[in-house]
């Protein structure tokens, strides 16, 4: 396909469009620093320069608490009811390469030994329109994870910002193709050959990936991990910000003294109850633990499962964390442990 | 700051406590809680207008760790908490070394200079610069001009509200909750062994982070800091998903000062407002 582009303004049309035939469209409303349902495609925002918003959109495919199904007790029976779907597919315009890499990510663990229908339905019927990133601060190190701000992965189109309001729109996966097809009228040929707007400053490598990885292989014993996490107060904001952090759990929760449901809610490994088990023996039982498990699931159990690191370097953990306890920095330490051994 | 470093290099040297919880600055100048154990680690020691961390919340942590004194660098607001957590037996007053800074406000966005928008809530109605005591003290303390306390005005425009106005106000609010609890692990006050959150038998607060089980959790919350909290402000600070939580808890504090002429962690010797009785307190609650 001819590389095509797009306005702002067009894009604005298509959001609109997408509505009318009943899609949850996902973005970034003008203003706001959240992705959010749009509800009005004139308020669509799409600024490859703004920060990364305060959490990702995975609440969108895998939500902080959703239903698997309810019951109802009747008499010595239990019916069970699955809950309502959400039939309508969900857009999500403007994801950052940060947040649209992480889906591929975490598709593999929710389709390992039991496929998570809840999360498939919502990504298989899902479009990704990613858009190259133009920010940079001292939390962000995509680069160092394998990902960039013009990575592909994860989205189906990809835009890259041009000059005048302008994006340059390339279809990546088939899906992508047929969208850019549905919507042509909407784009245009560069006949004026818009520039792309440069970055200001490139992202840096901050650390070797492999000889991280290397070095997690080697040292879950080691007394770095007694001071690395020892200021982490043990509350999930990394987690639950996270693009990439999947941990559930599930729960049945009573409504009535006859009704009820089984939830599937987010939960995460700084919790002191975790791995906590039904005798009270919590094998880790200290926050150090608990970080060195953070760090470990990240960056070396996750690539030895499934070849996928479980970090795209988004920097929101760091962002938000409430004793600043930057993963950079902590990884930037093993990084240059690793070249000391 | 040279005088904090010193101070602290004394401490550990002679012994005086096992570590020192303070504060320090990384690469990229930003301010964090930090541990020293030895001499050379208080070198790494700063306070400034970044050091907005209630540092008070290690107490619980470390207490049981290991023998000898805690050093602790608190600010003013700070040595509530610290003052709070010995009224309610946590923690002995001997058991602490308490270094205290004078305070000239602290920010509220991080990676913002300090100036008279961009200070914490609680900077704007501050009454204790000075810690109230302390074992040592460092810092000069300089004065400082801020913007209107806009909290308290907005405490009043929720006043005003209907009974279902307020209930759609922070039905709102507890809906973007996400269940992080990092209210709860920031909060000096908040040092339950077991938070009722995690009670299963019976399970009190739906664990779930739907509009039902955020709302038990939040104002559940606010109940159990009802005369205890001491207005740190870090709950608010800590939230992921911005939600005015001191609202709740400021109020109350102000509720136990008006009804009860009772403010928490003022005097370790003073009866806490929740563990005490007096025969003069008011009852015209009970309808």
């Amino acid at each position: 396909m001819e590389e095509l582009i797009i306005s702002t303004e067009n894009f604005k049309k298509i959001v609109q469009e997408l509505l009318g035939k009943e899609f949850r469209v996902i973005g970034i409303p003008e203003g706001e620093n959240k992705y959010q349902e749009i509800t009005d495609g004139s308020k669509l925002s799409l600024h490859p320069e703004a920060a990364p918003t305060s959490s990702s959109f995975k609440e969108y495919f895998f939500p902080k608490s959703e239903p698997i199904f309810f019951y109802k007790q009747n008499h010595s029976s239990v019916d069970l009811f699955d809950p309502i779907e959400d039939k309508k597919g969900i857009v999500v315009i403007g994801a950052k390469p940060c947040d649209a890499s992480a889906l591929p990510i975490i598709s593999k663990v929710f389709n390992w030994d039991y496929k998570d229908d809840l999360f498939n339905k919502r990504y298989d019927s899902s479009l990704i329109i990613g858009m190259s990133c133009n920010y940079k601060d001292d939390y962000c190190f995509c680069v160092s994870t394998h990902g960039s701000p013009e990575n592909t992965k994860g989205s189906d189109v990809f835009l890259t910002s041009l000059e005048n309001n302008y994006f340059s729109a390339a279809a990546i996966t088939p899906k992508g193709e047929s969208f850019i097809n549905d919507y042509v009228k909407y784009f245009e040929m560069d006949e004026k050959k818009h520039k792309v707007i440069e970055r200001k400053e490139e992202i840096p490598e901050h650390f070797n990936y492999e000889k991280v990885k290397t070095w997690l292989d080697n040292n879950f014993e080691n007394k770095f991990w007694d001071t690395a996490g020892e200021m982490c107060l043990g509350c999930a904001q990394c987690a639950f910000v996270c693009p990439t952090c999947h941990c559930f759990d599930i729960v049945d929760e009573q409504c009535s003294s006859c009704e009820g449901r089984r939830a599937k809610n987010w939960d995460a490994c700084q919790f002191s109850l975790f791995t906590k088990h039904a005798s009270g023996h919590n094998p880790r039982d200290n926050q150090e633990k608990r970080y060195r498990q953070r760090i470990s699931h990240k960056f070396k159990y996750y690539n030895d499962k499934f070849g996928e690191i479980l970090c795209t370097g988004c920097g929101r953990c760091a962002r938000g964390c409430p004793v600043s306890l930057d993963i950079l920095q902590v990884v930037e330490d093993i990084n240059a442990l690793a070249e000391k051994s | 700051m040279n005088e904090l470093k010193q101070t602290c290099k004394d401490v550990l040297t002679e012994k005086k406590a096992r570590l020192i919880i303070g504060y320090s600055e990384d690469k990229n100048k930003r301010v964090k809680p930090f541990i020293a154990r030895t001499p050379e680690d208080a070198e790494k020691f700063v306070f400034n207008h970044h050091a907005v961390n209630n540092l008070a919340v290690y107490i619980s942590r470390f207490k049981n760790n290991f023998e000898g004194k805690i050093g602790i660098v608190v600010k003013g607001c700070d040595l509530k908490a610290v003052t709070a957590l010995i009224q309610e037996s946590q923690v002995k007053r001997d058991d602490l070394y308490i270094i205290g800074v004078n305070c000239s406000g602290v920010v509220r966005e991080i990676d913002k200079e300090f100036s008279k928008d961009n200070s914490q809530i609680k900077c704007k109605y501050c009454q204790t610069k000075t810690p109230a005591y302390f074992d040592a003290i460092a810092e000069e303390s300089k004065e400082f001009e801020l913007t209107v306390d806009d909290q308290q005005e907005l405490m009043t425009k929720i006043e005003k509200m209907s009974a279902e106005e307020k209930l759609d106000f922070w039905n709102e609010q507890f809906e973007k909750c996400i269940k992080c609890y990092a209210c709860r692990q920031v909060c000096p006050m908040c040092y339950c062994e077991q938070c009722i959150a995690e009670k299963s038998e019976p399970q009190w607060i739906d664990s779930s982070a739907t509009a039902r089980g955020s709302f038990a959790w939040n104002t559940i919350r606010a109940f159990h800091m009802a005369g205890r909290c001491i207005g740190c402000h870090e709950c608010e600070r800590a939230c992921p998903m911005d939600i005015p939580l001191t609202l709740l808890t400021r109020k109350m504090g102000m509720v136990a000062s008006s009804e009860f002429g009772y403010r928490h962690g003022m005097s370790i010797d003073e009866p806490t407002l929740i563990g005490s009785y007096s025969t003069s307190d008011k009852e015209d609650f009970i309808k």
